[in-house]
Order: C-alpha cells, then sequence, then structure tokens
C-alpha cells in the first residue's frame, strides 16, 4: 500500500506548471503542498466530475499537462469518462485513480465493488492503453516521472492506505477558484 | 421545423470552438452538420453530465463550448449542471431539444414527464430560457448568448421543434 500523502509530497516536488485538479481527500493534504492558479480543488463542485472537468482543460490547453487526482468513489460517479477519454486521446492529460475502497471524507464507508472491481482492467476495457497500477514505494518512484512526461491519455491506480480527512475546505468560493484559473491559463491555449 | 444549416449558422456567430454532448432525435440534423464541419470540433460524452464538466473545463482553458442535450439529459445531468457551470460562474449556452412538447397539448393521448418536469425545472433553477419555434426565432440564439455573457451564467436555448 502506498501512503498518500508521501506521494502527494513527491509529486508535488517534480511539479512544474501543471495544472493539478483533486477531489475529495486528497483536496486538503494537496492544498497544504500547492495552493496557486494552477490548483484547482473540484470541491463545492459536481461530485464525480473531476476528471471530465479537467480532459476538458487540458482538450483547451494542449502545450500543457492537466494531473488530475480522482479517488475510487469518485471515479464510479462517472466511469463512463474513461470511454469519453479513450474515444478523444489527449497526450497531456494524466488520470491519477487514488483507490483506497472507502469514501474516506464521510467515514470511511465502503465504496461500491471495493476490493472488488479492478480499475486497470476497466481504463483499459474502456479503451485506454497506457494503464499502470501502483501499490508499493518502489514502483512510485520508477513510474513518478511518467506522471508529467509520458504520453497520455494516461491512468495510474495509487493503491492507498486509508486515512482521515475530513470534507475539505478550500480558502476560497469555487467562482474565484475557476476565475483565478481560466485567468492563468489566457493566452497559453 | 428549424432548418439546421441556419441553426449552425447562428452558433458560427459566436465563435464556438466545440460542440459537446449527445444527440437526439430533436439534433439529429443538427449534429449530421456539424460533424461535417472543419471549424468547430464535437465531442459526444457519455451521459449529458460529462457534457457540463467538460464545457467548464473547455472555457477555463480559453475555448468557447456549446452544449447539445436533450431535456431527458438535462433533468439526469443537474448536479453536474449545477456543481460546474452555474458555481463556476461559466457564460455557457446549452441547446436542449423538448422531448415531449406536444404531449403537453391538452388532446394528446398520453403525456410525457420529460416535458412535465423540464420546463418547471428550467423556472425552478432561474435559467434564462430562449424557445426555438420556427427559423423565424432564430435571433433567439443570439440573445441566449448576450444573456449568458452579461450574467456570467448559463443559459439555456430550448429546440421545440426538430432541426431539419
Amino acid at each position: 500500500m502506498l501512503d498518500k500523502y508521501k506521494c502527494l509530497e513527491k509529486l508535488a516536488a517534480m511539479r512544474r506548471d501543471e495544472v493539478v485538479i483533486t477531489t475529495m481527500s486528497v483536496a486538503a493534504p494537496w492544498a497544504k503542498l500547492s495552493d496557486g492558479p494552477l490548483d484547482f480543488a473540484s470541491v463545492e463542485s459536481a461530485m464525480g466530475h473531476a476528471a471530465d472537468f479537467g480532459y476538458g482543460l487540458a482538450m483547451a490547453q494542449p502545450q500543457r499537462r492537466v494531473i488530475v487526482l480522482n479517488g475510487d468513489g469518485s471515479m464510479l460517479m462517472c466511469l463512463g469518462t474513461l470511454v469519453t477519454i479513450a474515444q478523444r486521446p489527449l497526450e497531456n492529460f494524466t488520470l491519477v485513480i487514488t483507490e483506497n475502497g472507502t469514501y474516506e471524507v464521510t467515514g470511511n464507508q465502503p465504496v461500491p465493488g471495493a476490493g472488488i472491481a479492478d480499475y486497470e482492467a476497466i481504463a483499459r476495457g474502456a479503451g485506454i492503453e497506457r494503464v499502470c497500477t501502483i501499490d508499493n514505494d518502489h514502483d512510485f518512484d520508477e513510474n513518478l516521472s511518467s506522471h508529467f512526461e509520458a504520453k497520455g491519455p494516461l491512468v495510474f491506480i495509487w493503491k492507498i492506505a486509508r486515512a482521515t480527512e475530513p470534507v475539505p475546505r478550500p480558502a476560497l468560493p469555487i467562482r474565484t477558484r475557476a476565475s483565478r484559473l481560466r485567468q492563468a491559463l489566457a493566452g497559453n491555449d | 421545423m428549424i432548418k439546421a444549416h441556419k441553426l449552425l449558422a447562428e452558433i458560427k456567430k459566436h465563435g464556438i470552438t466545440h460542440v459537446v454532448g449527445v444527440p437526439d432525435n430533436g439534433t439529429q440534423a443538427l449534429f449530421g452538420r456539424l460533424w461535417n464541419d472543419p471549424g468547430i470540433e464535437v465531442i459526444v460524452t457519455s451521459r449529458e453530465g460529462e457534457a457540463f464538466a467538460l464545457a467548464s473545463g473547455l472555457y477555463l482553458g480559453g475555448k468557447r463550448p456549446l452544449v447539445v442535450i436533450q431535456n431527458t439529459g438535462f433533468l439526469e445531468a443537474g448536479d453536474a449542471f449545477r456543481g460546474t457551470a452555474y458555481n463556476m460562474g461559466i457564460p455557457l449556452v446549452m441547446l436542449i431539444g423538448y422531448r415531449g412538447y406536444r404531449s403537453l397539448e391538452p388532446d394528446a393521448e398520453r403525456v410525457d414527464t420529460a416535458a412535465t418536469f423540464f420546463e418547471p425545472t428550467l423556472a425552478a433553477w432561474n435559467i434564462p430560457c430562449f424557445q426555438l419555434r420556427s427559423d423565424d426565432d432564430l435571433d433567439r440564439v443570439s440573445a441566449a448568448f448576450e444573456r449568458a455573457a452579461g450574467t456570467s451564467s448559463p443559459a439555456a436555448v430550448i429546440l421545440v421543434e426538430e432541426s431539419s
């Protein structure tokens, strides 16, 4: 199992000018590492729609990498997005599914299919070619740079240990964060 | 009937770069023209809620998307619409096919509940609507774009009659 906090620290250390979209149990820990205009917490937003939102950003900004850190519960709410992503592959799009098997911020209730669903098989079955499941530090370190540099669309499944993050509360309202992101990306499409 | 080529011409006046959504019978002719238009990219999504999230990302990234869906899909996509385009303050125009409109007529054999709930839902959510019943109404497309831009909020164009 991976420690998500260590994974996020390593990701943040390598991150340059990529857009990073976060959800639920990853949003607050990521904000402690980075909370600038290119960091967008998909909070106060639509449940399950971070991956498709980030995919739209990546389509509009082909010169810039977009990394979505999605939870397994969030991914389950919009699995069809994997097919949408596969039909129009974007080289600059990286989707991470952090798999802990629970809805962490509401008390770690199990998600449907916890321990049964195979997200790598689902992503491959949707038509995405480059998919990788990571469950140990060695493999994480080996694949870290690929998150930023490999040709997308990429799907990484991080098998993470359970934790107890509360519901994230971003410092700024979503409308302000959206406006800030648009301004940061202006002129770069 | 709404002439699809005229509707497309109205849409193109507003610099649309992407059409995102799910086709239905009412928009069939419009999609047929869109797929042959090199100036607009069409992204068909797996479900209508995705269309709002994807279009919101496109807009924040500097593009000009239009969402095209049926009213059934709009009802399904409620939280996606609320949480992305609405909450983010995106001047997104959505073209929505009106399934069941004729079932609301007094002599209809049976009512299609897609129509029953559609306009009350739009009203409850305070979404400005611009209905297209014939080619004479096509200037309402521009009115919807102007309303969306002026309020930094989504606006709906309702395709009461099918495109042909």
